[in-house]
């Protein structure tokens, strides 16, 4: 099949797959259909098609890798392999109910790269191996931890149903707490040394950069995040190996904060994140839609350098971030 | 005449309920003495197990059979359990409906796990227990006989006997396998040594248990159930060793007949000190419960199941043979109806000996007085007219014995017994 044939696809093609693939995988929680297995399955593999085509052609348009070509592409990358490893799944064990675990993260990173820049950073054009190194190890250390928050959430609602005695719902299984605990240790024993490299690899990437004159800081509100997510990680990681008499639910509890934590800052930071040397973008959401300190951002980023106004927004970001659900609240209160 | 059941079940009342009224160990002996002290004439058998309370009288005399209320207030006073409490959940069924529920008992239509085998079992118990206490007469002989018969029948006719038939692959397929995904590594504890310990253990072996310890009141009792399962390394140990193997346990599946906890809060918590927060996973198959159910609480990992635990799990296992159902049905319905015109027909059975007797001993004077007066007559023709004379009275007594048997189709035939004793005195 010729790559032109996917020239038409847009994000919300696969996107509408995934969704539908997640209804039928949720309706089989109601009711035992065979047949939904299947059909979510050729939904999901549609999505996938649809979404590799997607992103060969962005690539070529954009003459990069897609893993480079903008964060948009980036993200997408990463609902990619959490993609693939559905479909692996499904295939393997048609009992399993990973789709209702998996898919509404993938559904996260879609509707995120909708939000985010599709404009290649003109920086990496120097760097493009350490660069290549850097963005595949964290994207495989984020897919790890995105693993690892799956199977944490997989043996919370198993221990949950274990504990209040329900009965299993066939064609809705979920492996066992021994099994759930063992693959979580590895995801996140795995995934966080693949993090610490990327991060190391950044780290490289920025002190090479900055000899060569690009305007790059370690108070990047992406730098900054990640370096919190990583001490985070780091901390669990650590936790992990030294513990010898830690429950399968104690490290679910902690993946499930440690990496609900990193989706939260990775997606909300390149989401809500101003001109960054990882946006790449000249205007963002987030300068979109917060006008008072995007515009104060603007009026600093006249008088003083990027790196200030970066800092800056950081803290907009923390302050936005808990603004927005509050507010949201706040109205749904004012409604009841 | 007149059957009865007065029953709960683990469709009527909930364990709290049914472990109050059980009539576990010493109980079954006390209580045989009860009733025959309050219903002198009445046949009784008591089946009681963990999923079940059943009272099953029998009285040939209408009149005179306990009601179940009577029954009801028996089991009240022998547990000393208000009426109150159970009223509700007390059921009864009489005469074919009591005979039907019997066959859907043996024949495990009725227990929590289709096809179970060991409700059979339990049922043969019942039975030898009531006779050694003198409980049974003819009817339940007749109705405990058929219903052992049907389960046989039930079980050689239909599927119903395959798949996950016991409380054990039940529990460990669905939330056993839930916890660890390989039992081969597991340590299994087996408190009690009966028949559900060795079904239980049988399924385990199956599974791929390979270290398993009995533990029972009785060494004896533990060390002839170790034995039958020496191949794949079973052993038993005494009681006193109990904490220690509840610490060592990944896997305790309990099946004594204690009437109170056999491990309490306490004594499992000593346990989990020993043995840290590794998973456990607890099967009491007691009634009464073996371990106090506030254990699960104790952390996160104790996962502790009894048997109303199962109830979801075990209809789910129901209705995925539904079709195996309805054939055993037809069975149970089919020799309900035999064995009821059965017993109608025995209840015509001492008028239809009485009429024949009295019949041919008529015959048979008016025999003698034709050989007295034709003394001429040879052997041979004298045994020509006796066979006549025979064969008249046969063809007199055929039309009310067959009214009778036609009548005892649909129930005793007690108003014909009755016109027949008074039109031919007997």
């Amino acid at each position: 099949m010729p790559i032109e044939f996917f020239a038409k696809v847009s994000v919300f093609c696969f996107l509408a797959s995934y969704l539908v693939a997640l209804g039928l995988d949720a309706a089989r929680l109601l009711k035992r259909l065979p047949v939904a297995r299947w059909v979510g399955l050729v939904f999901g593999l549609a999505g996938f098609a649809a979404q590799t085509g997607y992103l060969l052609i962005r690539g070529r348009q954009e003459n990069l890798p897609p893993l480079l070509s903008s964060p948009h592409d980036w993200l997408l990358v990463l609902a990619w392999i959490v993609v693939l490893l559905y479909l692996f799944l499904t295939v393997v064990d048609r009992e399993l109910a990973v789709g209702l675990f998996l898919l509404p993260i993938v559904l996260l990173f879609v509707g995120a790269s909708y939000l985010v820049s599709k404009q290649p950073n003109p920086l990496i054009a120097g760097n493009l191996g350490l660069v290549k190194l850097h963005a595949s190890l964290l994207v495989l250390g984020i897919a790890g931890v995105v693993v690892g928050v799956m199977l944490s959430l997989m043996y919370v609602v198993q221990h949950r149903r274990l504990k209040q005695h329900h009965a299993s719902q066939p064609g809705v299984l979920l492996p066992s707490l021994a099994r759930l605990a063992r693959w979580n240790w590895w995801a996140v024993v795995v995934s966080v040394p693949v993090l610490t490299l990327g991060l190391g690899s950044g780290v490289a990437l920025g002190l090479t950069s900055q000899k060569a004159g690009a305007v790059l800081s370690f108070s990047d509100p992406i730098v900054l995040g990640h370096g919190i997510v990583w001490v985070a990680m780091m901390s669990l990681f650590v936790w992990l190996l030294a513990t010898r008499r830690s429950t399968g639910k104690q490290v679910a509890a902690l993946t499930l904060w440690a990496g609900g934590f990193l989706l939260a800052i990775l997606l909300g930071l390149q989401v809500l994140s101003l001109t960054t040397f990882h946006s790449g973008a000249k205007t963002s959401w987030w300068e979109k839609h917060c006008k008072v300190p995007s515009a104060k951002c603007k009026v600093q980023s006249d008088n003083a350098d990027a790196t200030q106004c970066s800092s800056l927004c950081t803290l907009h970001f923390a302050l936005c971030t808990l603004y927005l659900p509050s507010s949201c609240f706040a109205s749904l209160e004012a409604r009841a | 005449m007149n059957l009865q059941v007065v029953y709960c079940n683990h469709q009527s009342a909930n364990l709290s309920i049914r472990e109050r009224l059980a009539f576990a160990g010493d109980k079954l002996e006390a209580a045989y003495r009860e009733l025959a002290d309050r219903f002198r004439s009445a046949e009784f058998v008591v089946l009681s197990t963990c999923n079940r309370v059943e009272v099953y009288s029998a009285q040939e005399s209408p009149d005179a059979s306990p009601t179940r209320k009577q029954i009801a207030e028996f089991v009240s006073d022998f547990h000393r359990v208000p009426l109150e409490e159970f009223s509700d959940e007390l059921l009864a069924e009489t005469g074919p409906d009591a005979v039907r529920h019997l066959f859907r008992v043996a024949s495990s239509l009725d227990s929590m796990v289709l096809g179970e085998p060991q409700i059979v079992n339990q049922v043969k118990e019942a039975y030898r227990v009531a006779q050694d206490h003198n409980a049974c007469g003819p009817l339940t002989h007749a109705m405990f006989q058929g219903a052992i018969r049907v389960s046989a029948r039930v079980r050689s006719e239909t599927r119903l006997a395959e798949g996950r038939i016991s409380m054990a692959s039940v529990a460990v397929s669905d939330f056993g396998r839930g916890i660890f995904d390989r039992f081969d590594n597991k340590r299994v504890l087996i408190l009690g040594a009966g028949e559900m310990a060795e079904e239980t253990l049988r399924y385990l072996c199956e599974e791929g248990v390979r270290q398993i310890t009995v533990v029972n009141r009785s060494l004896e009792n533990a060390e002839k159930l170790a034995a039958q399962f020496a191949a794949v390394g079973a052993r038993s140990r005494s009681w006193d060793a109990l904490d220690e193997e509840l610490a060592r346990a990944d896997m305790i599946v309990s099946t004594t007949g204690a009437t109170e906890p056999v491990v309490d809060v306490n004594r499992f918590r000593a346990a989990r000190r020993r043995s840290g927060e590794k998973p456990v996973f607890i099967l009491d198959l007691g009634a009464p419960r073996d371990f106090a159910p506030a254990i699960a609480d104790l952390d996160d990992n104790v996962f502790l199941y009894d048997i109303d635990a199962l109830e979801v799990t075990c209809e789910q296992n129901r209705k995925s043979r539904y079709r195996e159902i309805e054939k055993a049905q037809v069975i149970v319905d089919e020799e309900a109806e035999r064995f009821m015109q059965d017993v109608y027909h025995m209840a015509t059975g001492p008028i239809v000996k009485r009429l024949r007797e009295q019949w041919h001993d008529v015959s048979r004077d008016e025999l003698e007085r034709l050989r007295s007066k034709l003394s001429h007559l040879s052997p041979a023709d004298l045994e020509v007219v006796e066979r006549g004379i025979e064969r008249i009275v046969n063809k007199l007594l055929h039309p009310p014995l067959e009214a009778l048997r036609h009548e005892a189709k649909q129930g005793t035939p007690h108003g014909l017994i009755d016109a027949l004793k008074r039109l031919f005195h007997v």
